[in-house]
């Protein structure tokens, strides 16, 4: 992993401030949609299932209480969609957590293949593709919704294996999409255009002078070669200068120096990685995304949290295991935090060219793999919805029964003004999109 | 009055008035000079400017050439003026001939009048390349790539090649494997094995290549990048697919490859791993061009840079532009990004070593760099400037290192060759010969040779550049050089008409160009690098589909092997298909492309664009003409024949060959007419009955081999040969000639000449 560090501190405004531009006019960047409403998803992944008891309020309806998993997120609760009772309910190749895995987000089934599991057969890549990239289609073919990148795949330690458990968005059959997890590389991808034009800038002042002392000492024919490069370093010179006068709606963030992938940064990469995710949506370079702690089996020593064992290993521990469970809560409670991080600078920057903040026009699905880790059940696949995109009906807690999870793709796809007939494996899609609103 | 006498007595007049006192020539040489002089004021100015140079909207080029006092008399004498022809004709015709010849129009005068001499120029765009992938190579581990070939194999019994399950190791010629339902060998199980190539790829032309992995099974993919896959297919669901992906590769270098594959509870087992190299179709790369030997990754630039400047005849770098100094500037980013990310190979420097040991490293690292993209030490002013300057003032140590990388790269120290010291140094002398044989920077063993002021005599020079001369660099550059002399970039893409020729497909063509890249290694780099065998050889390399698409008996498998012809059929690269279906059009033969490229490349003829350009239209003739007809007629006004009365014999000469290159016999049911005479320079008539003809002509004419010559010298050292002196052309031919026509002893007496210019007389005297 490089070590570098932002060049940008000229620029002024650093993210760890991240401005309140009230009323700011929209510069640079910024895209907004000259008529209808906008909708971003974020779709952040955890894995290992959940802590059922920890994490779903007993109560349905819009009068309900939070339990220890989701303390951290209780400044949102009226932005928040409960949904208990969705289940996975792709079957085919593929162990429970291939399948929790890759049919995640696509509802469809996994090719057979060659990857064996812990249980059943082996299965190669899924079906289908991903609601995200359904979304990011439909936003990018219509003018008024396309951003520059349509769709960013963030994650956080993520290994570095091509295989159906570290892959969760697919653009189509057989074609997974990685994740980006070096906060460096997204950061190079959003912003390293500039990043290269400040370092330009630095040397070419000595540009000008080497060529003026080379100059200096050829023949007369020889020097108009050189004086004609020299206009285009001076051309350049001022193009940079004019470049940087172009803003973006708020500076890159700067990025922490030398954060290396290793398992204790884990924290820190996490920190980046939603900074820059926000960024990117704050200055509209895309209004989907996806944030992908580690993978399926992840086994995350979180060390920070005084726990040594790996997270999957844990999750496999019986529930009599009461050192193991408070261990999986404190992990689980962590990824919340990260949520809640996430959530607080939705809610807290204004909804750039617009009114009111970044949340009404968003909303954060926090899920799993599993619904629990020991059972491998698939049944109850945690859904935690956060914020107020797709004209849903917020602070419920709704309890479903053994629906399957296709139906809420495609209400998401529905709330975006893109009506779907069906997502996923179509047999999965009876009833139609969920009614949230 | 007549136009005509009027003229007479106007020129009788002046010379009346202007009598000429003799002048230490022939009173009458000067009086007809002068005379010449006022009829080309009179007559000539108005189209071709006071100087010949040409004049716009009426004949815009300059008027020079090669022609004789009395073929320009000739041609003059029956076309000009263009219009009034009768005004200028017979004696006066002459006199003017012999004015422009010597005022402007000849070599002679052209070199009077314009002395040549070494220009300043950048480095083209394959010289920046392969400068910055050698520079930043220079700091990897030498791998040497010795002459063994295919790819280290190693099997395992296992789906992840686990070193307990390891079974057995070997090379492999290619990698074509169709293992079906079984074990691929002994200690493994037909359910789960998996196996691992590595070793290097070899590539001789610089280009994109396409590679290809075909597999039912798991398999990805490592090509140059060994921390990026360039394909990755592990996951399968056993169907076989085939998964592409293109690579930028620079010539004359190896590239490190691994391939791993897996097969698990699969029903049957296959992988391949394929290529298309530029300019030919999709195959399993050949063993010829695999090493089991690991290289070390190379630094390709990905940047495309806007292409060089062409007008002179060869490739240079006279001129900059502002996409060519945006191309550079991002493509010294890219080296600067890359170096950033291989600090620790590249320089040593460790995110573990304390401060000191890293700003320490990362200073000599610069230093080095420096001193090697300049290709000379550092005096202590340039030190402060480019190294110290950049790592103080930037804020941190990256920055400083990619600002000194960004500096340097951006130096016209770097990125300009041929400024004229006062006095050439041997380091000026490294870097002559670098550039010349390999495009690039000097390597470990030559810039030793010039710190140790070794490279000032001429043997020392020409050590130096026989061991150079075998590196694959020079192969590359020469390859370059016949792929220009014989047009082969316009060969691409080539069709023909498939209802005449049925059996004519990409396969025949890609097949065409191996066929000729094998002649020419074989004639170059042979021992005897015999000239004259280029024009005279009477054979073929033909793999088996050639040698049927020639009518020949094959002897069954598909390798390239030399087949012998008939002498009156088959001559060298004047006859080689690929030449003659490349010069012809979709259905027919064309004797004026073959013509032209015979006057120019081969011959050596200078020939101006035509004054008209008609395009040749064949539904517009009577279809019972031959193709010689047709041309005949389309050629045969006065202007055309000025130069079509050479070019045509040449073209005709090769009808006995169609548009693929085959032989045939008639044309239209008429039986093929292939005779003519061709005119040389010198006057002479050489007859031509046929091809041998044509070639035997070739081989022995001086025009043609200093033409080659002088091509060779453009391509190697980008700069005019008469920059170097008036006399250099012929001293190389007298050596060419000497030598047997040598080539490799002509490349190396074309370096010798170029890196000895300028030096100083004593260093020059330890014989030559």
């Amino acid at each position: 992993m490089r070590s570098r560090r932002s060049f940008l501190r000229d620029l002024g405004v650093s993210a760890a401030a991240l401005p309140l531009i009230g009323g700011l006019p929209s510069l640079g960047l910024a895209n907004t949609p000259s008529s209808g409403k906008k909708h971003r998803l974020i779709v952040m992944f955890s894995p290992n299932g959940t802590l059922p008891e920890q994490f779903w309020p007993d109560e349905e309806g819009a009068d309900f209480t939070l339990k220890p998993i989701m303390e951290p997120l209780k400044a949102h609760k009226d932005s928040m969609l409960i949904l208990h009772g969705l289940s996975n309910k792709v079957r085919g190749d593929g162990d429970s957590h291939m399948r929790g895995m890759s049919c995640l987000l696509t509802g469809k089934e996994l090719f057979p293949g060659n990857i064996q599991g812990g249980s059943h057969t082996p299965a190669g890549w899924c079906s289908g593709h991903s609601i995200d990239q359904e979304l990011k289609s439909f936003f990018q073919s219509h003018e008024d919704m396309s951003t520059r990148f349509g769709s960013l795949e963030l994650g956080v330690s993520v290994p570095d294996r091509a295989d159906p458990w570290t892959r969760m968005v697919y653009a189509g059959p057989n074609k997974p999409v990685a994740p980006i997890d070096n906060p460096y590389h997204v950061f190079e991808k959003l912003y390293g255009s500039m990043k290269d034009r400040e370092t330009l800038q630095s040397i070419l002042d000595d540009v000008q002078e080497d060529l003026r002392r080379v100059r200096s000492k050829i023949s007369t024919e020889d020097q108009s070669l050189l004086d004609e490069h020299a206009t285009f370093v001076r051309e350049m010179e001022v193009e940079l200068a004019n470049a940087d006068k172009q803003k973006l709606l708020i500076a890159a963030p700067e990025l922490e120096d030398g954060v290396s992938n290793r398992n204790d940064s884990m924290p820190k990469l996490a920190k980046m990685q939603i900074d820059m995710l926000v960024n990117s949506m704050v200055n509209d370079m895309t209004r989907v995304s996806t944030l992908q702690f580690t993978n399926s089996v992840g086994n995350a020593r979180m060390s920070w949290l005084d726990i040594k064992e790996g997270h999957h290993q844990l999750s496999h521990d019986p529930d009599l295991n009461e050192d193991s469970q408070s261990k999986l809560l404190k992990i689980n409670v962590w990824f919340a935090e990260q949520l809640a991080y996430l959530v607080d600078q939705l809610a807290n920057t204004p909804e750039p060219g617009g009114d009111g903040v970044m949340l009404d026009n968003t909303t954060v699905v926090w899920t799993n793999e599993l619904g629990k880790g020991n059972s491998h059940t698939l049944q109850n696949i945690p859904f935690l919805l956060i914020g107020k995109g797709f004209g849903f009906k917020t602070g419920r807690s709704l309890k479903f029964d053994k629906v399957a999870h296709n139906r809420l793709w495609m209400a998401i796809a529905h709330g975006a003004g893109h009506p779907v007939e069906s997502f996923g494996n179509p047999a999965l899609c009876e009833g139609g999109p969920l009614d949230l609103a | 009055m007549s136009r005509l006498s009027t003229h007479r007595s106007f020129v009788s007049a002046l010379l009346l008035l202007f009598g000429l006192p003799g002048l230490g020539f022939a009173a009458e040489d000067g009086v007809r000079l002068q005379r010449g002089q006022l009829i080309y004021k009179q007559q000539c100015v108005e189209c071709h400017g006071a100087q010949g140079e040409g004049v716009a909207d009426e004949y815009d080029e300059p008027l020079t050439g090669d022609r004789s006092i009395a073929d320009l008399a000739k041609i003059i004498h029956k076309t000009m003026p263009d219009g009034s022809e009768e005004d200028c004709v017979d004696d006066d015709a002459a006199m003017v001939a012999e004015y422009i010849h010597q005022a402007f129009y000849s070599s002679g005068a052209r070199m009077r009048n314009q002395p040549v001499k070494v220009d300043l120029v950048r480095l083209t765009v394959p010289q920046y390349l392969n400068a910055v992938a050698d520079l930043v190579g220079s700091f990897r581990k030498d791998v040497t790539i010795d002459d063994s070939r295919g790819l280290e194999a190693n099997h395992y019994g296992s789906r992840n090649m686990r070193r307990d399950k390891h079974a057995i190791e070997r090379i492999d010629p290619e990698v074509d494997f169709a293992f079906g339902a079984g074990s691929p060998g002994e200690k493994m199980e037909a359910e789960e094995f998996s196996i691992k190539w590595e070793g290097s790829v070899i590539i001789e032309e610089t280009g994109e290549y396409e590679f290809c992995v075909a597999t039912e099974n798991g398999a990805r993919l490592w090509v140059n990048d060994m921390e990026t896959k360039l394909i990755d297919a592990w996951v399968s669901s056993g169907k076989s697919r085939e998964e592409r992906a293109s690579v930028r590769l620079l010539g004359g270098r190896a590239y490190p490859v691994r391939l791993e594959f897996f097969k698990f509870k699969d029903k049957t087992a296959s992988v391949a791993l394929r290529w298309t190299p530029p300019h030919q179709v999709e195959q399993v790369i050949p063993q010829r061009h695999l090493s089991p030997k690991e290289a070390a990754t190379v630094l390709v630039i990905n940047r495309a840079f806007p292409p060089d400047d062409a007008s002179v005849g060869y490739e240079r770098g006279s001129s900059v532009s502002k996409a060519w100094d945006t191309a550079a500037t991002y493509a010294a980013i890219e080296v600067a990004n890359h170096v950033l990310d291989h600090l620790l190979p590249l320089a040593g420097v460790d995110r573990k070593d304390d401060d000191e040991a890293r700003r320490s490293k990362a200073r000599k690292f610069c230093a080095q760099f420096v001193r090697r993209a300049f290709r000379r030490p550092l005096s202590e002013e340039q030190e402060r400037f480019f190294v110290d300057g950049p790592l103080t003032d930037a804020p941190d140590l990256e920055n400083g290192v990619k600002r000194c990388v960004l500096l340097t790269l951006k130096s016209p120290r770097f990125l300009y060759v041929g400024m004229q010291r006062e006095t050439p140094d041997a380091h000026d002398v490294a870097m002559q010969i670098s550039t010349a044989l390999w495009d690039s920077v000097p390597d470990k063993e030559l810039q030793t040779a010039a710190q140790n002021q070794a490279l000032l005599h001429a043997q020392s020079i020409r050590n130096q550049t026989q061991r150079m001369l075998s590196d694959p660099r020079t192969k590359a550059k020469v390859s370059a050089f016949f792929s220009h002399w014989l047009e082969l970039d316009e060969a691409e893409d080539i069709t023909k008409d498939p209802k005449r020729f049925p059996d004519f497909n990409e396969r025949t063509i890609a097949d065409m160009r191996t066929s000729l890249e094998l002649f020419l290694d074989e004639v170059v780099w042979g021992e005897s690098s015999d000239y004259r065998q280029l024009l005279l050889a009477d054979y073929l390399y033909l793999n088996g589909s050639l040698a049927e698409f020639f009518g020949l008996d094959t002897s069954g498998d598909d390798s390239f092997k030399p087949y012998q012809f008939d002498p009156r059929e088959r001559s060298g690269v004047v006859t080689h298909p690929l030449v003659l279906t490349a010069f012809a059009y979709h259905a027919s033969t064309s004797p004026i492309h073959r013509g032209v490229f015979l006057t120019r490349n081969v011959l050596g003829r200078s020939l101006k664009p035509p004054p008209m350009a008609i395009e040749f239209m064949d539904g517009k003739f009577d279809p019972r003409l031959t193709m010689r007809e047709k041309v005949a007629e389309l050629t045969k006004s006065k202007a055309c024949m000025t130069c079509h009365e050479m070019i045509n014999p040449l073209g005709f000469s090769l009808e006995h060959f169609d548009a693929v290159g085959r032989v045939q016999f008639e044309d239209k049911n008429k039986p093929i007419n292939a005779s003519g005479v061709y005119r040389t320079l010198a006057g002479d008539e050489v007859p031509l009955e046929g091809p041998r003809d044509l070639a035997e002509h070739a081989a022995t004419s001086v025009t043609a081999q200093r033409s080659f010559i002088e091509q060779l010298f453009h391509h190697m050292i980008k700069q005019p040969v008469n920059a170097y002196g008036p006399e250099t052309l012929n001293k190389l031919h007298q050596s060419f000639v000497e030598s047997d026509y040598h080539i490799q002893h002509l490349l190396v007496e074309i370096v010798r000449v170029a890196a000895m210019h300028r030096l100083s007389p004593t260093s020059q005297t330890a014989q030559l």
